[in-house]
């Protein structure tokens, strides 16, 4: 109770004493009674455990009855984002440790490139740097060969009567293939 | 950004057999036709230089031993040196070894050399691209090599994609057509 009092001095925040001192200075029975006053929450203070008092507290039914919702409002979030150095806070993050966590294969594979292609200007960038009638073309005849290619291949499955799938590529090129 | 199977390419599979026939047929095309001009070329430079007039017959034995002379030095060469002729250019796919790595000049000129092979057995060693399991015809397994798909369907959809959304404004039905590449 003294450190406390002792750092309202030091802060100098209110200390409810200060109420008293100015009647005291006018009628000495009131000072009297200030002083023994002063004396009693002195010892009262001292002969309190407060380690025994805080354990009694039960901070959840306390925490419980906090309207968290009406602090956050009264919380002023620009004026307290505005007196934070992000650059200083950046600095002080070691990035090399996160981006090692982060699986960049599996985010990518998590990207949807058609519909990221079809809803953004990327459809129009990709189509002007490779596009031309040629190259057109070679992906449609391309595209039907692969598409006869598994055709026949289904039937000849079915025909030989196969169990098994076979390879779909050589045993160099299955691992890069595999990875997203 | 949703969570999706991840798109499949076709970069790097053993080729089928329609791929492959057509690249032959383009290559067949191609080298049937520059053999042709070659000989036009040197009928109209003995024509300059001596003034008689040679003309070249299907069933003249000199012509038909540099045809196929010619043939072992177009499939050969473009084999030996990248793995792929001007028909396997155009339909994406490639010569590789057996196991997946580049294919060494050595094995480009054998696989030339014993290409007629599967023609000479009735077109039996050919039989090899339909029921063997890597789609290796008879010229593919006596030279270790294999045909593999060398394009990449996945950026040719998204380049089928990029002209789509450039056509059709996004989130049109027209936007969400069936795009190529998109075999299953």
């Amino acid at each position: 109770m003294i450190s406390a009092i002792r750092l309202w001095r030091d802060t100098g925040t209110v200390n409810p004493r200060d109420r008293l001192r100015p009647v005291s200075r006018r009628n000495p029975v009131e000072a009297l009674a200030q002083q023994v006053t002063e004396r009693v929450v002195d010892l009262l203070v001292n002969a309190l455990d407060i380690n025994e008092l805080a354990a009694r507290i039960d901070l959840n039914a306390l925490l419980g009855r906090v309207d968290i919702n009406t602090v956050l409002k009264n919380v002023d979030l620009n004026a307290l984002l505005d007196q934070v150095d992000m650059n200083a806070v950046l600095a002080r993050v070691d990035l090399e440790p996160v981006l090692d966590r982060v699986d960049v294969n599996d985010l990518v594979s998590r990207i949807d490139m058609d519909a990221l292609v079809e809803r953004t200007d990327l459809g129009a960038v990709i189509a002007r740097s490779s596009g031309g009638m040629a190259t057109e073309a070679l992906d449609a005849v391309r595209s039907q060969a692969v598409g006869l290619d598994q055709f026949v291949d289904r039937w000849v499955q079915r025909l030989l009567r196969r169990k098994h799938p076979a390879p779909s590529a050589p045993r160099a090129l299955l691992p890069a293939r595999a990875e997203p | 950004m949703t969570a999706r199977p991840a798109l499949v390419s076709y970069q790097g599979n053993y080729a089928g057999s329609v791929s492959r026939l057509a690249a032959y047929a383009i290559d067949l095309a191609v080298s049937t036709g520059v053999f042709s001009l070659g000989l036009a070329a040197v009928s109209y430079g003995v024509h300059v230089v001596t003034g008689h007039d040679v003309s070249w017959n299907r069933s003249n034995t000199i012509v038909a031993v540099l045809f196929v002379a010619w043939q072992f030095v177009y499939f050969g060469y473009s084999w030996a040196v990248s793995g792929r002729t001007f028909g396997m250019a155009g339909l994406g796919i490639r010569v590789v070894r057996a196991d997946g790595l580049s294919l060494k000049p050595r094995q480009g000129v054998i696989r030339a050399l014993v290409f007629p092979l599967s023609f000479l057995l009735l077109g039996l060693g050919f039989l090899g691209i339909l029921v063997q399991r890597e789609h290796r015809a008879l010229h593919d397994l006596i030279a270790g090599s294999a045909v593999i798909y060398a394009w990449d369907a996945r950026a040719a959809r998204l380049r089928f994609l990029a002209r789509q959304a450039e056509v059709a404004p996004a989130d049109t039905p027209a936007a969400r057509r069936p795009a190529l590449g998109s075999h299953s």
